[in-house]
C-alpha cells in the first residue's frame, strides 16, 4: 500500500505534437480511492496507463510509495490494474488467471492456491475455479477480473472503466460492492470512468481531465458545489447545470429578466451565469417562459422551460417536485431558489 | 535544477532508445536471415551479369560491361520466353481466379456433404507440382493411355497429342488444375465473412440475387480477389517444376525461369549471359512487385498495430 | 407474409438442389485425375499401359516395387528420410524465427512495421530462378550442394516470408489488453509469448506451419538443382520412376500416391484453418 504522485506528469504520443496528458499534477493519498473522470478523448485513461508503464511518461515523473517509477517497466511496478474488457487469459481457468500474477513472481504452489481460495472467497467464485472465462457471464467474469487484482496484494489498484460492460442494474450493485471492497482492503486505488455518476458515488475525491489538462481534484460535494471552472460545472451533476452566458458590458447581472444576487468579489467581467436545475422553481413570480420538455422520473420531473435572455432563446432546465400539474406549452415563470455560479469569460470561477 | 531536468530528459532519451531495440531485437533474426539468403546472391548474380562467364568449355570470367544486356535485346528466344511467362502467368491466374470463385459461390451454400466436397476440390493444391505434371502428362493427355483421347475417341473424334500440340496450353491446364482450389478457398474465406443481416436487408429490399451479388457480395470480395490474383501471381510467375515434367522446355512452353536454368546450369553453362537474364527477371519482377504492393498496402491500410 | 416466405425458401430450395449437386459434379471432375492415379497404382503395368479401365485385378505389387527396389541412384527410404529431415527442421527453424518476428510487427510493433513487413513479402517477388546460380557457386563452393543442410536454409528463407505474413495476421487478433495485462502480472516477453499469446494463437501456428510443410515438401527447383545426388527429396525420387525403356505408369502412380499422401491427409485435416490465416488479418 502507497501513495501515488504524478509530478508534471506528461505523454505525447509519438507522431503528435499536442500532449495527451500535460503537466499532470496530482497526490494522491495510501488508501485513498481516486477517481479520474472526464470525456472521451480527455487523457484519463492515458493517465492510469502511465502509472501501469503502459505508456511512456515524455515528461515529468510518476512515483508510487516515494519510489520514483517513471523508467520502471509494468513488470516491476508492484500494481494490479483491472481493464473494461477484462482481459482474461481464455485459455486459463480462473484459478489460473488469479494465480499468473504469483506464479510469475515464484510463489509456491500451495501458496498460490491458498491466496486464489482466499480471493474467490471474497469475491464469492469459489465454485468456478475451474471454470474457462467462456463459461462465465458477464458479472462473474468482472469478479474474476477483480479477484485477479486483489490476489497479488499490490500497492496501488488500478481500474479502467471496469463496470462499463455491465448491464445498468449489475453496474450500480457492483458499484457498491466494489467501492465497499476497497474500503475494506484499503489499498490505494485510482479509477478512471466516463461515467460522472459512478465518479460521484465512489470516488474519495474526483479529478476531472479535458483535453489532457487537470481542471479540477476535490471532494464530489466540493466540485458538485463549487466547480472550478465552466467546463467542470457543466460536466458534473445531471441534469447539468444551467449555464447562460451573459454579455459583461450589460449593466447589472440578469438572468432573463431576474435579477442574480451576488456579484464578483474582484471586479472580474461575467462570462457566464450557471444555476442547478435544483437551484431554480416553477412559480408565480421570476422570468416568464414556455414549457417544451417535460422529463417525468415519478418523484420529480426536469422541465425544460424556453426563456428569452438578452434577446435571444435559451433553456433553462428546471426540477419540480411534481406537485405542480404542468402541461407542454403552458407559460409558466421560473423563479431563482439557491446561489448562482458564476464564470469569467475564461471560463474560470469567480468568487462571490 | 536545469541540470537535473537535462540529466532527466537524457535518461527518457536513453529509454526511448533502449525501448526502440527491445522491440526490433525479436525481428532481427528473422530479418538478418532472410536479407542473407535472399540479397546476397541477387548481388553477385548483378555482379556476374556484367562479366563474360563460360564453364563449358571453360574459360576465366572476365569483365565486359553490359555486353550481356545488349545481346539480350536481340534475342529472340528471350524475347519469346517473356511473352510465354506473361501468357502463362495471366491466363493461369484470371482462370483460376475464375473458376475458383464460382467453385466459392457454389460452396458457399448448404447442400448434402459440403464438407467432402469442399476436401475433393481442395486437394489439386496439396498435390506435389512434379507428381500434377506427370499424372496429366502421362495419364490425362497422353495420346494412347491418356483418358481424354479415351474420351474423345469414344465420342467418335480423332486422338489429340495435348503436349506437343498445345504445350503451354497443357501446362495453364494443370496449373489452373492446382490453383483454382486455392483461389477458391481464399473466396470462401471472403463470402463466409459477409454480414448475413446485410443480405437479409437487400432480400428484404426485393433486390434479385443476381443484382445482391453484384452490388453487395463482390464489392466486398473484392480484397480477397486481390489477396488471390497476388499470391497466385506470385507463386505462378515463377513456375519451373511444371514446364519441366510437362514439355521439357518445348517450343512455346519456355518461359522465363526455365530459360534461365536452360541457358545456365541445365546445359548452357554461360553463367554471365544468363545472369543477365536474372536481372532483367528481378527488375520485371520488381515493377509486378510494385504494383502487388499497392494492392497490400490498399489491404493494410487503415489498420491499427 | 408467410406464404411469401415459404415461397423463398421454396425456390432456394429447388436452386440449392441443383447448384448442390453442380458442385458435386465439379469436385468429382477435379478430383478425377487423383482417383485416377491412386487407381492406377495398383494395376499391373499391361493394365496401366492400355486404353483406360476402371475395373482391373488390383494389386499392391506396385508399391512393394517403388519401396523396395531402387531406380537408379535413389531408394524410396532415403528420399523419404532426407525429405523428412529437411522438411521437418526448416519448417522449425522458420517457427523459431518467424514467431519473434511476428510479434515484433504486430503485438508490440515496431515504428516501421509496414515497411518490414512488405520487405518479406518483396522477397517473395524475387524468383528463385534469377538466384540459383550464386546460390548454386556458393553451395558448392562450401560443400552445401548435395547436402541436407543446403536445403535446409533455402527453404527456410523460401517460408520465412510467408510464415511472418501469416504468424502477424494471428497475432493481430490477439486482444492488446490481455498481453498488458500479462505484463503487468509480470511476465517478460518470453512469458508473454509463452503463457499468453501462444496458447491462443495456437491453431494459427499450426496451419502455418502445415503450409510449410507443404511448400517445403513439394519443391522440386532447388532440390533437383542441388542436390541431385546426395540428399535428394521426394519430388526427385518421383520423378526418377519416369524411364524411358519400358512401362512405369502403374510404377509411377504408386510412387506419386505415396509422395502426395502425407501432405494431403494433413491438408485435408487443416484446410479451413489454412486459409483463414492467409485470408484475415490481411483484410480487416
Amino acid at each position: 500500500m502507497a501513495d501515488v504522485t504524478y509530478d508534471g506528469a506528461t505523454r505525447i504520443y509519438p507522431g503528435t505534437e499536442i500532449a495527451a496528458v500535460d503537466s499532470l499534477d496530482l497526490d494522491i493519498a495510501d488508501g485513498e480511492f481516486l477517481v479520474l473522470v472526464g470525456p472521451s478523448g480527455s487523457g484519463k485513461s492515458t493517465a492510469l496507463r502511465m502509472l501501469a508503464g503502459l505508456e511512456f511518461i515524455d515528461g515529468g515523473s510518476v512515483s508510487i510509495g516515494g519510489r520514483d517509477v517513471t523508467l520502471t517497466p509494468p513488470q516491476d511496478r508492484d500494481i494490479a490494474m483491472v481493464f473494461q474488457n477484462y482481459a482474461l487469459y481464455p485459455n486459463m481457468t480462473v484459478a489460473a488467471n488469479m494465480g499468473f500474477a504469483l506464479k510469475q513472481r515464484g510463489i509456491e504452489k500451495e501458496e498460490r492456491a491458498r491466496r486464489v481460495r482466499e480471493a474467490a472467497k471474497v469475491l464469492d467464485l469459489e465454485e468456478y475455479l475451474d471454470r474457462k472465462p467462456k463459461n462465465l457471464s458477464g458479472g462473474q467474469r468482472q469478479r474474476v477480473a477483480m479477484g485477479r487484482a486483489i490476489v497479488r496484494e499490490p500497492q496501488v489498484f488500478l481500474m479502467d472503466e471496469p463496470l462499463s460492460n455491465l448491464d445498468a442494474k449489475l453496474r450500480v450493485q457492483t458499484r457498491t460492492e466494489l467501492a465497499e471492497l476497497q474500503a475494506r482492503l484499503g489499498v490505494t486505488t485510482v479509477y478512471v470512468t466516463h461515467d460522472q455518476v459512478e465518479a460521484m458515488t465512489m470516488g474519495h475525491r474526483v479529478a476531472v481531465l479535458r483535453d489532457g489538462k487537470l481542471q479540477q481534484v476535490a471532494r464530489p460535494r466540493d466540485l458538485y458545489s463549487t466547480p472550478a471552472n465552466r467546463f467542470v460545472a457543466g460536466f458534473i451533476g445531471s441534469p447539468a447545470m444551467n449555464l447562460i452566458d451573459v454579455d459583461p458590458g450589460n449593466g447589472p447581472l440578469q438572468l432573463g429578466t431576474a435579477p442574480i444576487t451576488g456579484a464578483p468579489a474582484s471586479g472580474t467581467a461575467v462570462g457566464t451565469v450557471g444555476v442547478r436545475p435544483e437551484h431554480l422553481r416553477l412559480g408565480s413570480t421570476g422570468i416568464n417562459g414556455r414549457v417544451t420538455v417535460i422529463e417525468e422520473l415519478g418523484s420529480q420531473a426536469f422541465v425544460h422551460v424556453a426563456i428569452e435572455h438578452e434577446g435571444r432563446d435559451e433553456v433553462l432546465v428546471v426540477r419540480d417536485e411534481g406537485e405542480t400539474d404542468i402541461q407542454r406549452n403552458d407559460n409558466v415563470q421560473v423563479g431563482i431558489l439557491g446561489p448562482c455560479h458564476l464564470f469569467g469569460t475564461d471560463g474560470e470561477r469567480i468568487d462571490q | 535544477m536545469t541540470a537535473a531536468t537535462a540529466d532527466r530528459a537524457k535518461l527518457l532519451a536513453k529509454r526511448n532508445r533502449l525501448e526502440a531495440w527491445k522491440r526490433r531485437l525479436p525481428l532481427l533474426p528473422a530479418l538478418l536471415f532472410t536479407i542473407v539468403v535472399t540479397q546476397v546472391p541477387f548481388v553477385l548474380s548483378l555482379w556476374y551479369s556484367f562479366t563474360e562467364w563460360r564453364i563449358n568449355p571453360p574459360s576465366p570470367r572476365t569483365f565486359i560491361g553490359v555486353d550481356n544486356y545488349t545481346g539480350l535485346v536481340s534475342n529472340s528466344f528471350f524475347r519469346d520466353a517473356a511473352f510465354t511467362t506473361i501468357f502463362m502467368t495471366v491466363a493461369s491466374v484470371l482462370l483460376s481466379l475464375l473458376l475458383g470463385t464460382g467453385l466459392a459461390l457454389l460452396l458457399d451454400r448448404d447442400f448434402f456433404g459440403r464438407g467432402l466436397a469442399r476436401t475433393l476440390l481442395i486437394t489439386p493444391f496439396l498435390i506435389m507440382p512434379v507428381v500434377a505434371g506427370l499424372v496429366w502428362k502421362t495419364q490425362m493427355f497422353n495420346s494412347s493411355f491418356g483418358v481424354l483421347n479415351w474420351i474423345l475417341e469414344t465420342l467418335g473424334f480423332d486422338s489429340i497429342e495435348f503436349v506437343s500440340r498445345w504445350p503451354a496450353g497443357s501446362i495453364i491446364v494443370v496449373l489452373v488444375w492446382q490453383w483454382m482450389p486455392f483461389m477458391m478457398l481464399i473466396v470462401l474465406a471472403g463470402l463466409q465473412g459477409q454480414d448475413p443481416s446485410v443480405l437479409e436487408a437487400a432480400r428484404v429490399d426485393g433486390a434479385s440475387s443476381f443484382s445482391i451479388f453484384g452490388q453487395i457480395t463482390l464489392p466486398q470480395l473484392r480484397p480477397y480477389l486481390e489477396l488471390g490474383t497476388l499470391l497466385g501471381t506470385i507463386y505462378l510467375i515463377q513456375v519451373f517444376d511444371h514446364v519441366e515434367v510437362i514439355t521439357g522446355g518445348g517450343p512455346g512452353s519456355t518461359n522465363i525461369p526455365y530459360f534461365v536454368f536452360q541457358r545456365s546450369i541445365g546445359g548452357g553453362w554461360r553463367f554471365g549471359e544468363a545472369s543477365a537474364f536474372s536481372i532483367v527477371v528481378v527488375v520485371a519482377s520488381i515493377v509486378i512487385a510494385n504494383l502487388g504492393l499497392r494492392v497490400l498496402s490498399n489491404l493494410l491500410e487503415g489498420e491499427a498495430p | 407474409m408467410s406464404t411469401e416466405r415459404s415461397q423463398i425458401v421454396g425456390q432456394s430450395r429447388r436452386s440449392t438442389i441443383i447448384l448442390g449437386l453442380a458442385a458435386w459434379i465439379a469436385a468429382l471432375l477435379v478430383f478425377f485425375p487423383i482417383f485416377w492415379m491412386v487407381l492406377n497404382g495398383f494395376k499391373e503395368e499391361i493394365d496401366a499401359n492400355s486404353s483406360p479401365k476402371l475395373i482391373f485385378d488390383p494389386t499392391s505389387d506396385r508399391y512393394t516395387e517403388v519401396t523396395t527396389q531402387t531406380e537408379g541412384l535413389l531408394g524410396f527410404q532415403e528420399a523419404f528420410t532426407n525429405s523428412f529431415v529437411i522438411v521437418a527442421i526448416s519448417t522449425l527453424l522458420v517457427l523459431i524465427m518467424a514467431i519473434p518476428a511476428a510479434y515484433s510487427l504486430s503485438i508490440r510493433p515496431i515504428a516501421k512495421w509496414r515497411d518490414v513487413l512488405f520487405f518479406f513479402i518483396s522477397t517473395k517477388f524475387l524468383p528463385i530462378v534469377a538466384a540459383i546460380l550464386p546460390l548454386y557457386i556458393i553451395g558448392t563452393r562450401y560443400g552445401l550442394t548435395n547436402s541436407r543442410i543446403g536445403l535446409v536454409i533455402l527453404y527456410t528463407a523460401m517460408n520465412l516470408p510467408l510464415a511472418v505474413w501469416m504468424l502477424r495476421s494471428f497475432f493481430s487478433e490477439v486482444p492488446k489488453e490481455l498481453v498488458e495485462a500479462a505484463q503487468i502480472d509480470g511476465a517478460g516477453i518470453r512469458g508473454q509469448i509463452t503463457s499468453v499469446i501462444l496458447p491462443i494463437v495456437a491453431p494459427g501456428i499450426a496451419a502455418t506451419a502445415l503450409l510449410c510443410v507443404i511448400f517445403a515438401w513439394n519443391e522440386f527447383f532447388l532440390a533437383v538443382q542441388l542436390n541431385s545426388v546426395d540428399g535428394s527429396t521426394v519430388p526427385i525420387w518421383v520423378s526418377s520412376n519416369v524411364s524411358t525403356r519400358g512401362n512405369f505408369l502403374a510404377k509411377l502412380s504408386a510412387a506419386s500416391t505415396l509422395a502426395t499422401l502425407p501432405v494431403v491427409i494433413a491438408g485435408w485435416a487443416a484446410q479451413k484453418r489454412m486459409i483463414r490465416g492467409l485470408a484475415m488479418g490481411a483484410i480487416k
